[in-house]
């Protein structure tokens, strides 16, 4: 311990050091934004002095330079308030993934072969704007495609100006688990086309629906210290947690009550609980108000939903569901969620719409310990981008030749690993002319592009973001970089500059700014005339508070209530029983992919912390599994571990069996992760994809896929698969169930 | 008075989000195995969330239990080592001296929570992931055991820096990566020898339980069991 031998070390060690403010073995704190999901979390880096190889003009070199060294919550963010989930904790491996692309490169050999030369920032960015039309077209859109992952922060503005630029539509936003059904619900209830934000640290009683708000879904960090606070948070008082769904997740295994109900069916049973709620007159009836008025048969008590004909549907049993309503509707404020499979069935919209009417009959919109919207901090410049074209519909209007596409651009979306067969997206792909590439990994789709300008990572980036739930107050955080580049990258958003500008004409006066620096400086601006957590007024002092605190957030703002949708549905829904794809004699299982709490969508498979952490539920690592039910495994014959193959309608795949005591009978799931072709050393040939045997199903109203309405056959395939176990305790479950 | 460092769990926040697991292997630069060796048993991780299964589905019922090293008051591990490479320090860790190792694995054996890792071979980082390194925690090599050691370096390091200013440490002052990470505030570090301090109050909690209490180990870590509904009071 050199800290024990040498006392305040920076008055002993002699400073001898490139890096102006750094001292060896003192730890710096910088502020950052956490962008490894869409929650916006706010954090701390803890930078250090440390060597490193570099690259600096072409030359590798040792450098010594501040490096970042821990990434922790920021505690005065209202999203993260100082703590920080697994992914965010797995940052550093993005920075120093040995995988990692250096520096640009332009496509050497046959496309999709990985074969690729170096060039210089130069010729890359020429290069791009050689491919781009240096004049809006007259009559038509520009065959220009920007393809990106839903992003919360002024490069998603600087895209959307970059393409209204060169006359083209505005950008394609693909993430595998979308959540536009739930916004589309949320704007028709609540008129609010955003995810919702809930307050259970207040709350007395929370019912999800399939939502995994523990583990990967909407804002999970500011979501478990609400729920921290709600158990064991206020002496004397701690709130009830109920969670409805087919298969026990990380989140359910905490219920105090775990409701099994038929996947899909979850809109049925809020449904159910809201016609006992009306029938006993525990609520009154116009509290549901607008949201109510979504649902078919609502100003009539909803006679179609009674306990009985909802058990027959859902499976719950109706006293259940009698005894379930009372206890809500008696321990105020009560708060129901829904999300992930709930809403990816061919009724998602519908089964979304009936949680939200069973929120606001409970009284729980906009108030404490009930859900409501985080408002939008007043930056400048900002629209939260409404889902532009899909990439489905972008791939059919390739293939079909009906919207070509001459230039597509690409930044971190990879739907050629995340998207169903029936969509043929490298089909589609392969024959646009010109792709380019700005992420900062080869994955299944950067593999196909011609040019790839790498971007810096997060930590040596300016980055900004308004979160869109997770806190009442409006919020816009925004970091320096915390570290300077180690490889030579740049910027994407200031790529995306400079390219505007060497294509010159209209374009470059579109976008007038110099660095990203400068549109965020712009950007944030105007906050300065609100009340809010930086108290500098000049220009110059707010934006060096800004930087130094992460970002600025409102003074006591709360969270936004319901407002006046603007839209209507032409009928109002109906709930009905999801349809599946595949018939039930054939294909016997409900087939439930779920987002991994080590990679989520397979974004973070290639960081070996994230591969090698236990599943919380299997404690399975580096490998992907099928959860079967043990009485089913019995019945089939199969043992932990069987190699199994799972086909549906659309595919097959191989995966080891989990016998897993917290899944229906007739479902069997699969976690979203694995199964990649190119995306590194430690994620690439490692497991199977479940995506790629998932039915092209959608919900009619959005169009989003129905990730959850495909069904399967299972099959043993004679070998024991690869399935690497943490824990023992498991091991045991088999021969327990084969002696019953 | 010495410090007495001590952790409290509460199982009823705990969700199993397995952020203390992430955190742990970022401070204290514990090496990834790779599936090779993870398929053998050879996965390192100081801290783990353990999960209980309980009933029949549907009336299944799930506990996690997230368990670092007991840091024992009367530990197993320490009598059975032949060069003193684990001892009980001063303010009652039970420390793991890297450089006196000599591998016998005999500590392991000895624990009965199974929180001791050893270093089947060298551990290798692709470059550039060596960068990642925390310069405070040495990194272990081939036939080393190696534990959780509650974040001795913070420990160090804060009572360094007070005792630099000139004052007492704070409750609450400095955390273990696991328990500053956690989001739902399920883990409180603390001084157990301060009757006041947060973890000393909540160790006394009637929901308060140690593990394999009937061993003698007196753990140093308490865990608060999961608590039940009853209409909106705590149990």
């Amino acid at each position: 311990m050199a800290l024990d031998a040498c006392g305040k070390p920076e008055r002993q060690l002699i400073r001898f050091i490139p890096e102006e403010e750094l001292i060896p073995g003192v730890a710096q704190w910088k502020p950052g934004v956490c962008t490894q999901c869409r929650a916006g979390c706010g954090i701390e880096v803890r930078v250090m002095e440390g060597e490193a190889e570099v690259t600096r003009h072409g030359q590798v070199g040792l450098l010594s330079m501040g490096l970042a060294k821990k990434l922790e919550g920021n505690s005065s963010h209202p999203v993260s308030q100082g703590g920080l989930c697994a992914w965010g904790q797995a940052g550093l491996q993005v920075t120093y993934n040995p995988d990692r692309i250096r520096f640009p490169l332009r496509r050497s050999g046959p496309r999709g072969s990985g074969e690729y030369q170096e060039i210089s920032w130069e010729e890359a960015i020429k290069d791009l704007a050689s491919h781009l039309p240096s004049a809006k077209p007259a009559g038509k859109a520009a065959p220009v495609a920007f393809l990106t992952q839903p992003l919360r922060d002024h490069r998603g503005v600087l895209i959307e100006h970059f393409l209204a630029a060169l006359g083209a539509p505005p950008a394609v936003k693909f993430e595998f688990f979308e959540q536009t059904v739930l916004r589309r619900a949320n704007e028709l209830s609540f008129g609010h086309y955003q995810l919702p934000t809930f307050d259970l640290a207040n709350a007395n009683y929370v019912i999800s629906f399939g939502a995994d708000f523990l583990g990967t879904w909407n804002s999970p960090v500011s979501q478990n210290r609400g729920y921290g606070t709600m158990r064991q948070g206020r002496p004397g008082l701690r709130g009830n947690f109920v969670q409805v769904e087919a298969r026990m997740s990380q989140t359910g295994a905490n219920a105090d009550e775990w409701v099994y109900a038929k996947p899909g069916t979850e809109g049925l049973l809020a449904l159910g609980l809201a016609h006992v709620i009306l029938s006993e007159k525990l609520r009154p009836a116009d509290a549901a108000g607008q949201a109510g008025a979504q649902i078919d048969g609502w100003s009539k008590g909803l006679a179609d939903y009674t306990p009985e004909a909802v058990e027959k549907s859902t499976g719950v049993e109706a006293a259940r569901i009698v005894r379930l309503a009372r206890e809500m509707a008696a321990h105020a404020p009560a708060v129901a969620l829904i999300g992930g499979a709930s809403l990816a069935q061919t009724n998602g919209l519908a089964n979304a719409l009936a949680a939200n009417a069973l929120n606001a009959l409970l009284g729980s919109v906009g108030k404490p310990g009930g859900m409501s919207f985080t408002p939008q901090a007043p930056v400048a410049d900002f629209v939260p981008a409404k889902e532009g074209l899909s990439v489905r519909a972008l791939c059919e209007g390739i293939l079909a030749g009906s919207a070509p596409v001459e230039a597509l651009l690409i930044y971190n979306a990879n739907p050629a690993f995340a998207s169903p067969p029936a969509w043929r997206v490298r089909e589609a792909l392969e024959k646009v002319p010109f792709i380019a590439s700005f992420g900062s990994f080869v994955d299944e789709t950067s593999i196909l592009s011609d040019l790839i300008l790498p971007d810096h990572s997060y930590l040596e980036s300016w980055v900004d973001n308004i979160p869109e739930s997770g806190t009442t107050q409006a919020v816009a955080s925004l970091a320096p970089p915390a570290m300077n580049p180690l490889h030579h990258t740049r910027a994407m958003p200031d790529v995306l500059l400079d390219v505007a500008h060497q294509v010159g004409g209209d374009v470059g006066k579109a976008l007038p700014w110099k660095t990203y620096q400068d549109v965020l400086q712009a950007a944030f601006d105007p906050l300065r005339s609100h009340p809010g957590s930086v108290s500098a007024k000049a220009a110059d002092d707010f934006w060096s508070e800004v930087q130094s605190k992460g970002g600025w957030w409102s003074a006591g703002i709360k969270g936004s209530p319901a407002a006046q949708a603007a839209h209507r549905l032409p009928a109002p829904a109906k709930v009905s029983e999801p349809q599946f794809d595949g018939a039930a004699q054939e294909y016997p299982f409900s087939f439930l992919p779920y987002a991994s709490l080590q990679f989520g969508d397979g974004t973070h498979a290639n960081l070996p912390w994230m591969q090698e952490m236990p599943d919380t539920i299997s404690t399975a690592m580096w490998s992907t599994w099928l959860e079967i039910n043990p009485q089913t495994a019995e019945r089939m014959g199969i043992q932990q571990g069987d190699l199994l193959e799972v086909a549906s309608q659309h595919g097959k795949l191989q995966a080891p069996a989990l016998i897993a005591p917290g899944i229906a009978p007739d479902v069997v799931a699969m976690p979203v992760g694995q199964g990649h072709e190119h995306y590194g050393r430690y994620a690439s040939n490692r497991g199977a994809n479940p995506i790629k045997i998932l039915a092209p199903q959608a919900e009619p109203e959005t169009g989003a896929l129905a990730w959850a309405s495909t069904r399967v056959k299972i099959t043993r395939a004679g070998k024991k698969g690869e399935l690497i176990l943490f824990g023992g305790g498991l091991r045991e479950w088999p021969r327990e169930y084969r002696h019953r | 008075m010495a410090h007495q460092w001590g952790m409290v769990i509460d199982e009823d926040r705990c969700t199993g989000c397995e952020a203390c697991v992430a955190a742990c292997h970022a401070e204290n630069n514990i090496a990834t195995v790779g599936d090779h060796e993870a398929a053998r048993g050879r996965a390192m991780h100081w801290i783990r969330v353990e999960r209980y299964y309980e009933g029949d589905f549907p009336e299944i019922k799930v506990k996690y239990r997230p368990v670092p090293c007991q840091q024992c008051s009367d530990a197993p591990c320490e009598p059975v080592c032949p060069t003193y490479a684990s001892y009980h320090n001063a303010e009652g860790l039970n420390a793991q001296v890297y450089n006196r190792c000599i591998g016998t694995r005999y500590c392991a054996n000895a624990c009965p929570y199974l929180v001791r890792f050893f270093n089947f071979f060298n551990p290798v980082w692709d470059k550039p992931l060596d960068l990642q390194f925390n310069p405070d925690v040495s990194v272990r090599s081939v036939g080393i055991m190696e534990k959780c050691t509650f974040c001795i370096q913070r420990i160090k390091t804060a009572e360094i820096n007070a005792k630099a200013e000139k004052r007492p440490l704070k409750d609450g002052e400095f955390n273990p990566a696991c328990v500053q990470s956690c989001p739902t505030g399920a883990m409180v570090f603390g001084d157990l020898n301060d009757p006041e301090s947060r973890v000393s109050r909540l160790s006394r909690s009637s929901r308060g339980t140690t593990l394999l209490s009937e061993l003698g180990t007196h753990p140093k870590v308490t865990y608060l069991k999961r608590d039940t509904w009853h209409n909106g009071q705590n149990a």
